[in-house]
């Protein structure tokens, strides 16, 4: 009885040492994007739920159906300089995209060379992510078991207004 | 082959790195009470995927026991990174630097011309590392590159291709220091830029001995255009094709490096004999 007890209280030690607190303003997972009814489209729909989506470079192949030179012929293309303020930094585009290639939950983020946050002017932004929700050809993927939701984003390194160069 | 081997690689130094398990004995045996408490506490911790919130709650309990482990700030900022999330990444790795700059200026530069193409930033962390050390900065953190050669690279993108050749060469030269998988390939560029066809032709040629790969045919191909052999060029492209369709090219899970083609270049240059 003794050692049982002991057993127990070690065990309790253990997990409180090791597990840690659920209080936390930490996401599920890092980067997670949640449905909002506000700003993203209810008609998109992930195949596997919330939980299940994995990371652009978890896949087997890159997710663009074509090479990169297509993706940025079509910014490079349609994207106006002319319209824009003379801005500089990094504008990133997150979202994710489902196993029918179907994109969804766009989020913008930006920000100025010395990495902080950075609010870019619409006539730039509003360019950028309407270009970025116009692309059709995402890749779906599927397992074995189910189709494949994941993560992915574009970064747009801009400078004075100009689109230089686009990432990953 | 070399996707695959790159890959092997990565996960590798993924292993040892972003699981902050460094030797705890080894702390505790130089008197670091600290970092050993916060080390033996991370090591009898449960594994997490490094994006999941157990992952920064666990780590959030080690800096509690030691906030001076700078290596925890630095396994944290990588979910950011690899989320493209750059300021809360830059926040996290600005503390890792600020407390062992040495130990982790040079993964701040690579991180930045990786992710981000800093190319600025990355010169000025590396001359910083440069001026706290007096031995040579190593490989960036997926093996492929000295870091004298990113900074090389980004002097090239800022448009100081001289600069960037003579950093190239100096590594080169330097017989303690291994030669990159893909260094001669990017000096041949840079030769090719500047004009000068013949450094350029013996730089691929170099690559050719020690790694051939798509890029580096396409780009001998270039060279052998303006110094109009033809049919030296054909062969080239047809060998960057068939490199570039056996997956012989160069190969980033996380992005696109400097010098990198794609099917499209080949074939566009195939078109024009």
């Amino acid at each position: 009885m003794k050692t049982i007890t002991q057993l127990f209280l070690l065990a309790t030690l253990l997990a409180c040492q090791s597990k840690p607190s659920a209080q936390s303003d930490y996401p599920r997972m890092i980067g997670d994007i949640a449905f909002d009814k506000e700003q993203d489209d209810p008609d998109f729909k992930l195949c596997s739920g919330d939980k299940r989506a994995i990371q652009y470079y978890a896949l087997s192949e890159k997710p663009y159906a074509e090479e990169k030179p297509a993706l940025e012929k079509h910014f490079l293309d349609q994207y106006d300089a002319e319209k824009t303020t003379r801005e500089s930094g990094l504008i990133r585009i997150r979202f994710l995209v489902n196993c029918e290639g179907q994109a969804g939950r766009f989020r913008i983020m930006g920000m100025d060379w010395d990495y902080q946050k950075k609010t870019f002017d619409t006539s730039i932004t509003d360019q950028l992510m309407s270009l970025t929700k116009s692309i059709s050809k995402w890749k779906g993927f599927s397992s074995k078991s189910r189709g494949l939701d994941y993560y992915n984003y574009l970064i747009f390194k801009i400078e004075a207004g100009q689109l230089k160069e686009i990432m990953p | 082959m070399i996707k695959y081997t790159y890959l092997s690689i990565v996960l590798l130094l993924g292993m040892t790195r972003l699981s902050a398990q460094d030797n705890c004995y080894a702390f505790y045996l130089a008197g670091d009470t600290c970092r050993y408490q916060a080390c033996d506490f991370l090591e009898k911790a449960p594994s997490y995927f490094q994006l999941t919130r157990e992952y920064h709650l666990i780590k959030d309990q080690a800096l509690a026991i030691c906030p001076e482990y700078s290596d925890i700030y630095r396994a944290k900022s990588t979910a950011y990174l690899k989320t493209g999330d750059f300021i809360q990444w830059k926040k996290l790795i600005d503390k890792a630097v600020e407390l062992n700059p040495i130990e982790h200026l040079g993964y701040r530069a690579w991180c930045r011309f990786q992710f981000f193409r800093d190319y600025q930033g990355t010169i000025d962390d590396l001359e910083a590392l440069n001026d706290l050390i007096d031995y040579n900065p190593g490989p960036c953190q997926n093996g492929f590159y000295n870091l004298n050669i990113a900074m090389a690279l980004c002097y090239k993108m800022l448009g100081q291709k001289q600069k960037a050749i003579q950093i190239i060469e100096a590594h080169l030269a330097d017989e303690t220091q291994y030669t990159g998988v893909y260094d001669n390939l990017h000096l041949g560029v840079l030769y090719f830029e500047i004009g000068d066809l013949a450094a350029a032709l013996k730089a691929f040629e170099a690559q050719e001995a020690s790694g051939n790969l798509a890029e580096n045919q396409y780009h001998k191909a270039r060279v052998l255009e303006k110094l109009g052999q033809k049919e030296a060029q054909k062969e080239a492209l047809e060998q960057a094709l068939s490199l570039y369709q056996n997956d012989i090219c160069m190969f980033d899970p996380y992005g696109h490096q400097v010098d990198k083609i794609f099917l499209s270049d080949i074939e566009a240059a195939l078109n024009e004999l």
